[in-house]
């Protein structure tokens, strides 16, 4: 929902078409010029023909009923037949190839800023919130596209009806001709003037549409607290405000749609009634006849839906043109890293790993880690403790180069790691997310993803050593369950154990782990702790650590605060110095084991007695 | 206290209850009330607009023929004839756009009215079904009920009927207009007409179940653009990139080849219906060219013809589309109705009102509970007593029973064997209303509206409270300084556009909010695992506020925080398994509650021996 009022505050933008933008839209349709020129030409002829269509009904009446001549109107008549089949021919073609134009503009864009969007780097996510970025690539291309395709299909068509219309008045009677010819611009500023008041009305409805929708789905879900404090009447108080608002704005917008036709209508008809008089005087002086009256009707009765069509896409272009712009400025967007001249691929990681008195920060220039220094051994487990913010995720993606370092060298095997390829990092690196994350797809799929050309029992494998297998069995179609969106359909707990498989999959030489703070039930926590030491072994890993058994496993332990360490050593160490790791511990202790003899465990399960001997044990 | 009567009844204006109907047609018509006669007047005065259409024609055709072809000129002058022609198409034109302007006003206000009310009603109606209804209903399925549902509505009638209503009266206009000049040609201008409409309800059939396949894959591409851009750390880290720009290929091709489909479809439709419908206006032409120059028509009638037929024609393939289109306004209506005719939980109909607060005498009597689902119980047999301001404890696993228990309170469920006495007076004797202002409830996981932290501390109150008293109950509730480090203070917004609260501060912000409503029952869901150490004892002390003078109801999950209650319950299966206070249940050596409590200072011994082990 955040993300529709971000669609519709961008919405809001608009931008005036200036030369180096349109050119670059116009860009966009070069490859396929040919529909281009298809197209446009199609729907200048079946403009054209419109406006024939009507001269020749003029011909039918003072060329062939006036004069009583038959085979002058089944003369006609074929021409008309004949040109209504060709036409239709037309119809076709401008539809198709403007459609499929548009489709496929759409479709360029889409690609286009999606790859890019690949290569950008990691701090571009950190500035730009997703909703913004998926309204990019779906709503703003959309936009730009219909701009291109049916915006040029109206406004051609639209623009041709206008000339041709003129043309054969002209033809007809270039007295009345002009009167027409004045009055156009008057109905154009009108039409453009109501469809802008309505495009606001729309948009404010469109805005009050998803608070309501919000409204309505806070209501649904803290139903339980709106029942427990009695708020039934007031929440329905509240809402009726936004509805009101609602029927005020879409009330408005819907009436000045009302209007707008009969308005135009009206002024057209102003100017038929001076053709009608003046015209009459014509016919009787001889210089018109039946016919061109006629013709002048259905010219000018027809003559508001090309004014319609260009009213609107004039004032939706604006809108059109802003979304082009921020499509044009990702796609400027240079990636922040990316692979130097010259780099060639790194062949091992499990050389040392250096860090040698980086400093990073963020856009503000606000130091997020300051001159830190860190020597790891290969095969060493590194864990790294500390509150919030004080730079432990930083750390994990400087090592892995998501970012790269403001000063000082990370060196791998000794060298700078910037002489690497990215990709020879990345692929030699497992990582698995506090909050893991998983595709839409099967349980086999996800796992696969760590190494695409894994086989089904490579892939079984990876499952059995990240203890995961055990419950994809139980699920109902194995390893061809579908996880959800997001893999919503599983728990936390087994999403991780997924993402644990994924990575022993990739047969990293690097491993990264940022431990869960939420608390998973205790079999999945040990089949969890059990996957790790078996992607640990034999590999250099940096864990950012929440649980004991973690952080006392590990070789080293880094307390980080405020961007630097404050503290290092091993378990034993760091509990002697009684410092912040001391103070760190044993209220994780206490917190934990609170929760792992927590009443449940006590209560329900047999793990009760079987708890206290498996922490005497480690 | 007194009991607060609401000071206001919702301005809920029409109840759809009246609108349930198996006929969904007259039950749309039912939902009509007090929009009937604008609804009317909308059609009516399209009526109007499109026989001022008409009369154009007919004008025109007395132009040609009285006035220009046979030169009868009104009072005998050629400049009063025209500028009376010219000033009856203007009037003409005021008609149909004046009737035009208002039908669309009166349909407008009648679409939006009904939906505005439509939507109050489903607000208000909603948050009134039981508590069992919301519990098994996903959010998802019913904002989809009342967004998409009520806007297919919505256009039912400001489209969809007004739309159908136009065409056809423009057909039956037009069409008696014709049949007037001459029957002949009249009938031979609608030969195509029946089949036109079939192909067109034919097409449009294929053409929606076509764009919901392309909707379906913008959706599909749509997920995979969301996933690959929140999971852009996995992307990156497995250096998958080009795999994913293969994925994203795929859909978005698909999508295209979709769209290409679609539009092929369409650009099949509009030309071939171009040429049928075309081809029998010009035979139409012919016929009537024909008859004219046979003198069997005037030239006059043979131009307000060509006017007239237009309008017969053309219309009509749209007919098909809004048919189309209708039918899923129909749909919406039984889907919407579905929710509409869910019971409502009556909230005064107890009998028994006391005039001021309950004392919080509480007697549980062989209390059961059961599912409506009937399967197995959840509560069996519980019995227990609680005086004013004790407070009773419940320990048990999860899906022992302890929320269900605490549910019956104010009765969110209503237990299905024994009785439950408040003050001495079962509790079905109370109005639900009156038991919810007696309790307060603080959940496991504090539920924050998206609106200014004062706003969610007064929530509820239902009366007005100063500023005074917010940040008393704030200070009580350990937040008030929290509070003020924000930017905006009482005025900071909660949520999506605001600051997050940590799991503490918004559990404290409801506990304030609990303060404020003063209860004489509490129920406490004490968790407070999703909180930071720090914060805990800021809570505990809050918590020790609330419960002072009140009775209260702990769901515990930890040891500390039962040690001082009244009496403990520890629950299995929904059964009492031990009851007693701390001191009679520590003794009892294999009792479920000494295990707890073993365990409990077991930790403390642990984290002794661990320490003295490195030194």
């Amino acid at each position: 929902m955040s993300d529709e009022l971000i669609e519709l505050e961008e919405e809001e933008h608009t931008s005036q078409l200036t030369a180096p933008v349109f050119r670059r839209i116009l860009t966009l349709l070069k490859p396929h010029w040919k529909w281009v020129l298809g197209f446009f030409i199609t729907i200048a002829l079946t403009s054209g023909l419109d406006a024939y269509f009507t001269y020749l009904n003029k011909q039918i009446v003072d060329t062939g009923i006036t004069l009583g001549d038959k085979a002058r109107v089944m003369h006609l008549a074929t021409i008309y037949g004949v040109f209504q089949i060709l036409q239709a021919g037309f119809v076709f073609t401008f539809i198709y190839l403007a459609g499929v134009l548009g489709e496929r503009v759409q479709y360029d864009l889409r690609k286009m800023l999606f790859n890019h969007l690949q290569d950008l780097s990691l701090s571009y996510y950190a500035q730009n919130a997703v909703g913004r970025l998926i309204a990019r690539v779906t709503s703003d291309t959309g936009r730009v596209a219909d701009l291109l395709t049916w915006g040029v299909v109206d406004t051609t068509w639209a623009a041709m009806n206008i000339i041709t219309s003129v043309t054969f008045m002209a033809i007809i009677n270039w007295r009345l001709a002009l009167i027409v010819f004045t009055i156009i611009p008057i109905m154009l500023y009108i039409a453009v003037q109501f469809r802008k008041k309505i495009l606001v009305e729309y948009r404010v409805s469109r805005r009050t549409n998803s608070k309501i929708t919000g409204a309505f789905n806070e209501n649904f879900q803290g139903v339980r607290v709106v029942k427990a404090l009695l708020r039934e009447d007031e929440n329905t108080r509240e809402f009726q405000g936004l509805t009101t608002q609602m029927y005020k704005a879409s009330y408005r917008a819907a009436w000045l749609s009302a209007l707008f036709l009969p308005t135009v209508q009206i002024i057209a008809a102003l100017a038929l009634g001076v053709i009608v008089g003046y015209g009459g005087t014509q016919i009787t002086l001889g210089l018109m006849t039946i016919g061109g009256i006629q013709a002048f009707v259905s010219y000018l009765t027809f003559m508001m839906w090309p004014i319609q069509d260009l009213a609107r896409v004039y004032a939706e272009m604006q809108h059109s043109i802003a979304s082009a712009e921020r499509i044009f400025k990702l796609a400027d967007t240079p990636p922040e890293v990316h692979d130097r001249d010259g780099a060639i691929p790194a062949q091992t990681l499990m050389g040392g790993i250096e860090f040698d008195h980086v400093d990073f920060y963020y856009e503000d220039r606000k130091p997020v880690l300051q001159d830190f220094t860190l020597k790891v051994k290969p095969g060493e487990m590194i864990a790294l403790v500390g509150p919030t913010g004080g730079g432990k995720s930083t750390i994990v993606n400087l090592l892995c180069r998501f970012y790269e370092p403001r000063n000082g060298v990370i060196r791998i095997n000794g060298r700078d790691y910037m002489d690497y390829t990215l990709a020879s990092i990345h692929s030699r690196i497992g990582i698995v997310l506090q909050t893991p994350h998983l595709f839409s797809g099967s349980v086999r799929d996800n796992i696969r993803y760590g190494r695409l050309d894994a086989g089904d029992d490579e892939i079984i494998e990876a499952a059995k050593i990240a203890g995961a297998h055990d419950f994809i069995v139980t699920l109902e179609k194995g390893y061809d369950q579908n996880v959800g969106e997001g893999g919503n359909l599983l728990s936390v707990g087994q999403k991780q154990l997924i993402s644990l498989a994924r990575a022993v999959l990739a047969r990293p030489e690097l491993f990264i782990m940022d431990e869960a703070t939420s608390s998973v039930d205790t079999l999945t926590e040990a089949l969890i702790q059990r996957g790790m030491e078996a992607l640990m072994q034999g590999r250099t890993s940096f864990v950012i650590a929440h649980r004991l058994s973690t952080i006392r496993r590990a070789n080293r332990i880094l307390v980080i605060e405020d961007g630097r360490i404050a503290e290092q050593g091993t378990h034993a160490e760091l509990l002697k110095l009684r410092g912040h790791y001391y103070r760190l511990y044993t209220q994780q202790f206490r917190h934990e084991l609170e929760t792992q003899y927590g009443l449940a465990e006590a209560v329900g399960a047999e793990l009760k007695e079987d708890a206290p001997e498996a922490l005497a044990a480690d | 206290m007194t009991t607060v009567q609401p000071t206001y009844e919702p301005a809920i204006t029409f109840d759809f209850r009246k609108a349930l109907d198996q006929n969904r047609l007259k039950g749309l018509w039912k939902m009509m009330v007090d929009y009937r006669l604008p609804y009317i007047g909308a059609t009516a005065a399209l009526a109007v607009s499109a026989l001022a259409k008409t009369f154009t024609y007919l004008l025109l055709r007395y132009f040609a023929d009285d006035v220009l072809t046979q030169g009868r000129y009104i009072g005998n002058s050629l400049t009063q004839t025209f500028i009376w022609i010219g000033a009856g198409f203007v009037g003409l034109a005021l008609v149909e756009g004046g009737f035009s302007f208002l039908s669309g006003r009166l349909a407008a206000y009648t679409a939006e009215g009904i939906t505005r009310r439509l939507r109050d009603f489903l607000f208000d109606h909603i948050q009134r079904l039981s508590f069992s209804y919301h519990a098994t209903t996903p959010t998802g399925d019913l904002i989809e009920r009342v967004t998409s549902d009520v806007d297919a509505l919505r256009r039912f009638f400001s489209e969809q009927g007004i739309g159908m209503g136009r065409i056809v009266l423009l057909f039956v206009i037009n069409f008696i207009a014709i049949l007037n000049l001459n029957v002949k040609l009249g009938l031979v201008s609608v030969v195509v007409i029946p089949f036109m409409l079939l192909v067109s309800l034919w097409f449009f059939k294929k053409v929606t179940k076509r764009y919901e396949e392309y909707q379906a894959q913008e959706a599909i591409l749509s997920t995979t653009l969301q996933e690959n851009l929140t999971g852009v750390r996995v992307v990156k880290a497995f250096a998958r990139q080009e795999y994913e720009k293969d994925k994203f290929e795929k859909d978005n091709w698909g999508k295209f080849l979709k769209g290409k489909l679609l539009l092929f479809m369409h650009s099949m439709f509009w030309p071939l219906s171009d040429i049928v419908l075309g081809l029998q206006m010009l035979f139409g032409f012919v016929y009537a060219a024909f008859m004219a120059i046979n003198g069997e028509i005037t030239v006059g009638m043979y131009i307000a013809y060509v006017g007239l037929v237009v309008w017969l024609i053309w219309p009509i393939r749209n007919l098909g589309r809004i048919i189309v289109s209708a039918s899923t306004g129909m749909v919406s209506y039984g889907r919407l109705m579905e929710v509409v005719k869910q019971a409502r939980e009556p909230l005064f109909d107890g009998r028994h009102q006391p005039a001021g607060p309950v004392r919080g005498d509480i007697v549980f009597e062989n209390v059961s509970f059961m599912y409506s689902d009937g399967k197995s119980n959840a509560l069996k047999n519980i019995s227990f007593h609680v005086k004013p301001g004790q407070a009773i404890a419940l320990l048990g696993s999860t899906g022992s029973g302890k929320t269900s228990l605490v549910n019956l309170l104010p009765r969110f469920h209503e237990y299905t064997g024994g009785r439950i006495l408040l003050d001495g007076v079962e509790i079905k004797e109370y109005s639900r209303e009156y038991l919810r202002r007696q309790i307060g409830i603080v959940e496991q996981e504090p539920f924050l509206f998206s609106r200014s932290i004062r706003e969610n501390i007064t929530y509820g109150v239902g009366r007005s409270v100063s500023q005074e008293e917010v940040e008393r109950a704030a200070k009580a509730a350990a937040v008030h300084d929290v509070i003020l480090s924000f930017p905006d203070g009482y005025n900071t917004l909660v949520g999506e556009k605001g600051v997050t609260l940590s799991g503490g501060q918004k559990q404290r912000v409801t506990i304030a909010r609990t303060l404020l409503k003063n209860p004489r029952i509490l129920i406490l869901d004490d968790s407070t695992s999703s909180v930071d150490t720090e914060t805990e004892a800021a809570i505990r002390e809050a918590l020790d506020a609330l419960m002072e003078n009140r009775t209260t109801f702990i769901i515990a999950h930890r040891i500390q925080s039962v040690m001082n209650a009244d009496l403990i319950l520890v629950l299995d299966k929904g059964e009492v398994v031990q009851k007693g206070t701390h001191e009679e249940l520590v003794p009892q050596k294999d009792g479920m509650y000494r295990r707890i409590y073993d365990i409990q200072t077991r930790i403390d011994e642990e984290l002794e021996m661990e320490i003295s082990r490195v030194n």
